[in-house]
């Protein structure tokens, strides 16, 4: 049934891209609100009991899907990405190459030559900042309602990682759309 | 909450934060370095050197170095921090510095300011 719908190739860039990114985006959004009202001020001993575990599954949820994301995008479509193509191919088989040699490269080279360039690069500090806040949310547990600085770290660290996850799936959706892995 | 009210040491915490500013330094590193010599750049493609990711090219190396400078530098410095209370604020500007630094390395204009000319 998948096999009629998409390539192995597309298959794969939507469980990179659309699935886990949206994943990354749900789990952000879970995370950030979680952390921000983890206040002493706005939460009962009850309200910290019940509120801990989802901020703990929200920011692991992350780091997961985090690192998911690089490595299937690293290791399973970025070498379809980059493949050289043999002489006479169509180009449109071979997306690097349709974007810095193709017949429109005078405009769309700046999707390769910046936009990959920058997106597979930075794509990876979004792992290292959100491992980072999980495993602070699950060292420290319910103490966190008592330490507002950790808690301010956090939410830099984790807005970081979703700045850095976002740079890359913004290119990657522009990059897609000029040209598809397919 | 009574049970925990004795706050854990911050070492562990300190540690993961610094080793995501050396991950993110280290990442930052090879990529200036793959573009400032081909020799280094060659040395990073781990698929063809050592089989590992086919056809990812330098990115293989680039990213498993400074995933391993992560990792590496969290159980160190866990380790060693694993029941001490440390500088928090300290450790947390020099991850951030790192961590900008690694963001600057990555960015396409800044790391071809260091291409061989011509």
């Amino acid at each position: 049934m998948i096999s009629n719908l998409f390539t192995e190739h597309e298959f794969w860039a939507v469980i990179h891209g659309l699935v886990l990114g949206t994943l990354f985006l749900l789990a952000f959004g879970g995370g950030l609100a979680g952390l921000w009202s983890l206040s002493e001020r706005y939460l009962t001993t009850e309200g910290v009991a019940e509120r801990t575990p989802r901020l703990l599954w929200g920011t692991t949820l992350m780091a997961i899907v985090a690192w998911l994301t690089v490595i299937t995008g690293t290791f399973i479509v970025y070498p379809w990405y980059r493949a050289k193509p043999p002489e006479g191919a169509d180009l449109a088989m071979y997306p690097k190459f349709l974007l810095t040699t193709g017949p429109e490269k005078d405009t769309t080279a700046f999707w390769h030559n910046f936009g990959m360039e920058w997106k597979e690069h930075v794509a990876w500090m979004a792992p290292f900042l959100a491992t980072a806040v999980a495993f602070i949310v699950i060292y420290y547990g319910p103490q966190l309602v008592r330490h507002s600085e950790f808690r301010r770290v956090l939410l830099i660290m984790f807005t970081l990682a979703f700045a850095a996850a976002g740079v890359a799936g913004l290119f990657g959706a522009f990059i897609t759309k000029a040209a598809p892995v397919s | 909450m009574t049970s925990q009210t004795q706050d854990k040491p911050n070492g562990p915490a300190a540690a993961v934060v610094l080793a995501a500013g050396i991950g993110a330094f280290v990442l930052g590193l090879m990529v200036t370095l793959a573009v400032m010599s081909a020799d280094f750049a060659s040395f990073l493609d781990f698929s063809k050197n050592y089989g590992i990711g086919s056809g990812v090219g330098p990115l293989s190396g680039k990213v498993i170095i400074a995933t391993a400078a992560f990792f590496v530098s969290w159980i160190g410095f866990g380790y060693t921090w694993r029941s001490k209370d440390v500088n928090f604020r300290t450790i947390f500007v020099s991850a951030m510095v790192l961590l900008a630094l690694g963001f600057a390395l990555t960015f396409p204009p800044i790391f071809d300011l260091f291409a061989p000319a011509g």
